[in-house]
């Protein structure tokens, strides 16, 4: 023993010990109950949700999401830091938004980005998208709001009968056919390829497809799993797996007032987490918490042999 | 100055092979809450084992082989029983009071070492390239986004997340379970909590 133990431990009876084999037992036992889990119950695998999917099952979903995009009423239009430069939307707890430090990282222009700039390499294939978008390019603010206010109220009565979606009557411009195109890539399975950073093809960052449905079609799917926010979120497993359950803390901090209803809640669970892991952390060094064990007496369990024989 | 004499030197005074590969335990190292640690460390190994095989074959692997499926079933349920040890021999050592007598070294670092891992899980969950990545993805980065981390972590970018994931998290955790190991095996288990003392927990 080095003198340090020497000295600590000076007075205290040993016992033989192998450290190996100990070490050796428990491996074989974690690794015979990690494949007795394996083996009985496999792995939850549920596959990614594809613009595809979503353009041939649930068409007039994707035109909602791909005509509220384009109306400006996506949750990224109005994120603030790191997406847009609106750093009144950045989240705040007493006052501070640290997302306006860095500031805008990764620029979004939701309607040029996921809808326009994926149309216009359509059109370069469709004239009829091509004539659209001169047309819609061409018009006013204004006329663009106009059509497209028109046309999302024409949704919410749209029946989609095999290929196409009927829409009532109305004044909708060239949007029809610009979300006609936006359907026909999702169909196509192109909508993501469409999306990718710049459009360069050699690239593993998924922020734009991703985006994409992140409001109303991947918060339908999540609710049919029950993964919403509400739902204790990320810290559930798809089927009856168990979740990342060590996030329970966290996620049930998004259960409770104000965190549930603030528009500042993510900073405020994530403060609160942060000095909660600093407390744990610090815990030797904080009065009364530390002294939180010898009040408990559990410790009278675990070294009941010491106490009964030597104390 | 020789630094090689010196480093010999320093690692000879702190620790010996007897507290690297010890013989004899005190006799109070006598419950099975002392083999949270091991277990955890056992699972360690195994996650690193098929997190290999995993990084071999690449994220796409698992989805279409069954071979692949079921390496990805023992990482999966590995995870599981690696947080349940983890949070078993933290409890442990909270119990026992464990930082006394000056091993809030110890402490500190395997504190940190829960905290690197579960940051190393959510990785994980975003590197499966299913529908949980896409959906932890797009939740998880509000959170990352409003404490500004989103500008430099963004959890959409699947070759940064998988990157961290099977590369930098690993090495972040071998070094502090080696420096935890390290001063766990310097230091030697801590005495049972003395009746008498009034202080209990108190680091020196």
């Amino acid at each position: 023993m080095s003198a340090r133990s020497e000295a600590y431990l000076a007075g205290i009876p040993t016992k033989p010990y192998d450290l190996l084999r100990e070490g050796l037992v428990v491996l074989a036992a974690i690794a015979a109950i990690v494949l007795v889990l394996a083996v009985a119950f496999g792995s939850p695998d549920y596959p990614p949700v594809t613009g595809q999917q979503v353009a041939r099952s649930e068409p007039v979903a994707f035109l909602e999401t791909s005509a509220g995009i384009l109306a400006g009423a996506s949750g990224i239009q109005t994120y603030g830091p790191p997406y847009t430069a609106d750093r009144g939307a950045a989240q705040r707890v007493l006052g501070l938004a640290p997302a306006n430090l860095p500031g805008v990282t990764i620029p979004l222009d939701p309607a040029r980005d996921f809808v326009l700039r994926p149309l216009h390499r359509l059109a370069l294939l469709s004239r009829g998208v091509a004539g659209a978008l001169r047309a819609f390019e061409a018009a006013s603010g204004e006329q663009r709001a106009s059509w497209l206010r028109a046309y999302q109220a024409a949704l919410a009565h749209a029946a989609a009968a095999g290929d196409t979606v009927r829409l009532p009557a109305g004044d909708f411009g060239p949007v029809p056919a610009l979300m006609d195109g936006m359907l026909r890539l999702g169909r196509a399975g192109l909508l993501e390829g469409a999306l990718e950073a710049g459009g360069a093809p050699y690239t593993l960052d998924f922020t734009r497809p991703l985006l994409f449905f992140q409001d109303d079609v991947d918060h339908g799917v999540a609710r049919r799993l029950d993964m919403t926010g509400e739902q204790w979120g990320i810290s559930n497993e798809t089927g009856a797996f168990p979740g990342a359950w060590w996030l329970w803390p966290y996620t049930f901090l998004y259960q409770i007032p104000p965190m549930s209803t603030s528009p500042n809640g993510d900073l405020q669970v994530a403060v609160i987490m942060t000095l909660i892991f600093a407390v744990l952390v610090f815990l030797p060094f904080i009065p009364g918490l530390r002294s939180v064990p010898r009040r408990l007496g559990l410790h009278r369990i675990i070294w009941r042999d010491w106490y009964a024989h030597h104390s | 100055m020789n630094l090689t004499r010196r480093a010999r030197q320093w690692l000879g005074r702190e620790i010996t092979l007897e507290d690297l590969l010890p013989t004899s335990m005190p006799v109070y190292v006598d419950s099975a809450a002392y083999l949270f640690g091991a277990a955890a460390l056992a699972t360690l190994g195994l996650l690193a084992l098929t997190g290999l095989v995993l990084a071999v074959f690449g994220p796409g692997w698992y989805h279409a082989s069954p071979a692949g499926h079921f390496v990805n079933s023992l990482h999966f349920w590995g995870v599981q029983v690696f947080f349940a040890s983890l949070l078993l021999h933290l409890l442990a050592k909270f119990v026992m009071a464990a930082w006394r007598d000056g091993r809030w070294k110890t402490w500190i670092v395997g504190t940190l070492i829960f905290g690197v891992a579960v940051f190393t899980g959510l990785t994980g969950f975003l590197s499966q390239t299913n529908w949980d990545s896409q959906w932890i993805a797009v939740q998880a980065k509000d959170a990352m986004n409003a404490l500004g981390v989103g500008a430099v972590f963004n959890t959409m970018d699947t070759a940064q997340v998988l990157t961290l994931h099977v590369a930098v998290l690993p090495a972040a955790i071998v070094l502090l379970v080696l420096l935890h190991l390290f001063l766990v095996r310097r230091d030697g288990p801590v005495k049972p909590m003395d009746r008498r003392w009034r202080r209990a927990g108190r680091p020196q």
